[in-house]
């Protein structure tokens, strides 16, 4: 999270926006989203999403495209990630079958602002896949705005930065 | 340039028996030598598609293109002309730019510091007291694709000095590129510099075309989404209505254009459905401008056809463009088995922001890598492609529905929406390109 983090202020990255306790909770939460995608475990993975207004984006040709001026490569509200869920989960959806081993490493793990019961949090991830023989190495970063309920965090909104977003890219079978 | 690089590396290979009217030998999707040879004889010879005229709008914008395999040069000069130029300097052959696209007033090697202005004049060569008199600036620009032709627009080049003229190339076709373009009341498509969805797939160039055939399996995950909602306004497979376009009992077509175009003709599917269209884009302010403005442009007959059409002419152009639904679509051969997909979405100038936004979302919804739609054709190609390794009993079918082709007055072919004439229409010009 490059650009975030070079933009914050020293109460970010001196003093930090959360306790150290706080900050272990969610590299866990974040570790186990990511556990959740490895795993291609959809509906729990949907779970960790709160609210009607949610918004997952996967910007397409640079890291800020405006999803109004240009094409991202996922822009979801909820109904069309609940249908995004309802094709992943689909026998027939052919890219997804046989599904892909994955491992990933999520890292970097830093709140940028903390308002109440909201977290802004970057972080980054490499991922390695392994799918009908072929090998591929993704890498991305995060940003989340997340809610921090009495269930834990929850995902508001979303955005992962691929490093290759603007390359000619193989299926992306899987979640990010 | 081209037709003294074939003769060194041609093969003696008889691409005529590989080819036969209803079935085409395995071998020209997985040969190595194959593939030389189609860079050679097809993408260095006729016509490719190059670029939108809007991609470059103004002096001085350049993009970088791959056209067969020269690294080449879009940039609109000067004189807002648009030049082709292959991207390698005249002295020693390095590439003279490298970003993909921006603006620029010269382009300057920085191997030795000889410099192009966007006309692709040498206007430096440094040390220049070293060459004697017999050394002309002029015999060295950069140089320039050899053919350049503009339809509404839309950029093509060739390799070859000489051949068919776009026009004559093109014919028929141009109506349906007609399609896309007049879905804009103002008879305006923009390209933007720089938005596009790249893909890519491990499989044969000459997959991914025009199939009425594939839908129903490939994509049968999104049509099990569709049968859950109400209607499939928005969407972007078929019309936006809920009857089956790919089904053989609708008024869809496949059609066969000569040069190796081919289409699948929605025209007459989709026209029943204009009164539905336009009452959908009544719902909300730009929508109605829309229809007014088509009206008043087209007039009320044929603004209705567009807006049935949706803008989208389904049209693969031999061999490297295609118009489908909301994007242009370029296809990149990289080797026998891996190919890049470009598409770009194309707005529509003269409209309400929102009937954008909602081109845009429904190009997204199904293409792209982690769309609904184009992933499961790419898992398709490379299981194609796995497939083909293997030479046992080589032949591939395309001989569906060659029992029910018919002539049209214009001279193209046309058949049920399933049947494989866009196949056959497509390996006809092949092979004619490679044994001519």
């Amino acid at each position: 999270m490059a650009k975030q983090l070079l933009n914050a202020g020293s109460d970010v990255i001196n003093k930090g926006v959360v306790s150290v306790e706080q900050q272990l909770r969610l590299e866990r939460f974040l570790t186990y989203e990511a556990a959740l995608m490895d795993e291609h475990e959809y509906d729990r993975w949907m779970e960790l999403w709160i609210g009607d207004d949610i918004t997952y984006w996967v910007p397409c040709n640079s890291d800020d495209q405006d999803p109004n001026a240009g094409v991202a490569i996922i822009y979801d509200d909820r109904p069309r990630l609940l249908e995004r869920m309802m094709r992943l989960k689909d026998k027939a959806a052919h890219a997804f079958r046989p599904r892909a081993r994955l491992i990933r490493n999520v890292s970097g793990v830093v709140p940028l602002s903390a308002k109440g019961e909201e977290l802004e949090v970057v972080s980054s991830f490499s991922l390695g896949e392994i799918r009908t023989g072929t090998e591929n190495i993704w890498f991305g970063k995060c940003h989340y705005v997340l809610v921090d309920t009495s269930e834990g965090f929850r995902i508001q909104w979303k955005k992962v930065m691929l490093l290759n977003n603007d390359e000619a890219m193989p299926n992306l079978t899987f979640l990010v | 340039m081209s037709t003294t690089k074939s003769n060194i590396i041609g093969t003696d290979r008889d691409y005529g028996s590989l080819v036969k009217e209803d079935r085409v030998h395995s071998s020209i999707f997985t040969d190595e030598s194959v593939f030389e040879d189609e860079m050679e004889r097809i993408f260095h010879k006729t016509w490719l598609f190059a670029l939108h005229e809007s991609e470059v709008p103004k002096k001085g914008d350049f993009k970088l293109l791959k056209l067969g395999r020269f690294p080449v040069i879009a940039v609109r000069d000067e004189n807002e002309e648009v030049q082709l130029m292959i991207n390698r300097c005249r002295h020693r052959g390095a590439q003279v730019c490298e970003a993909t696209q921006g603006n620029a007033k010269s382009f300057q090697c920085w191997y030795h510091g000889w410099t192009y202005n966007t006309k692709g004049d040498l206007v430096g060569v440094t040390g220049e007291e070293a060459y004697d008199k017999t050394f002309d600036a002029k015999e060295h620009g950069l140089t320039k694709v050899a053919r350049v032709g503009n339809y509404r627009g839309f950029i093509f080049a060739s390799h070859s000095k000489e051949g068919q003229s776009l026009d004559d190339y093109l014919g028929p076709a141009k109506k349906f590129i007609d399609i896309l373009i007049d879905a804009s009341p103002t008879s305006e498509i923009e390209v933007k510099p720089g938005v596009v969805t790249k893909t890519m797939y491990r499989g044969n160039w000459k997959q991914i075309g025009m199939d009425g055939y594939h839908p129903h399996y490939v994509h049968v995950s999104v049509f099990k989404i569709f049968s859950k909602r109400e209607s499939t306004t928005g969407s972007a497979v078929g019309a936006i209505h809920l009857e089956d376009p790919f089904s053989d009992s609708s008024p869809s077509l496949t059609r066969g254009f000569p040069n190796g175009h081919a289409a699948l003709d929605f025209r007459f599917q989709r026209l029943p459905h204009a009164k539905d269209n336009i009452e959908e884009l009544q719902r909300s302010e730009d929508g109605r401008k829309y229809v007014e403005d088509m009206i008043s442009r087209y007039g009320k007959e044929h603004a209705e056809e567009l807006i049935a059409w949706h803008g989208d002419p389904h049209l693969g152009v031999f061999p490297n463009l295609q118009l489908i639904h909301d994007h242009i679509r370029v296809v990149i051969p990289i080797s026998p088995s891996e190919t890049q997909v470009l598409m770009y979405p194309v707005f529509l100038k003269g409209v309400g922001q929102e009937i954008n936004n909602k081109r845009l979302r429904a190009h997204e919804a199904f293409y792209g890598p982690a769309s609904n739609g184009s992933p499961d054709d790419a898992e398709i190609f490379e299981r194609v492609q796995r497939g083909l390794e293997g030479d046992a009993n080589p032949w591939i079918q395309l001989g569906r529905g060659m029992n029910r082709e018919e002539t049209d007055s214009d001279g193209t072919v046309s058949a049920r929406i399933s049947d494989e004439i866009t196949q056959r229409a497509q390996m006809q010009e092949w092979k004619r390109l490679m044994t001519e």
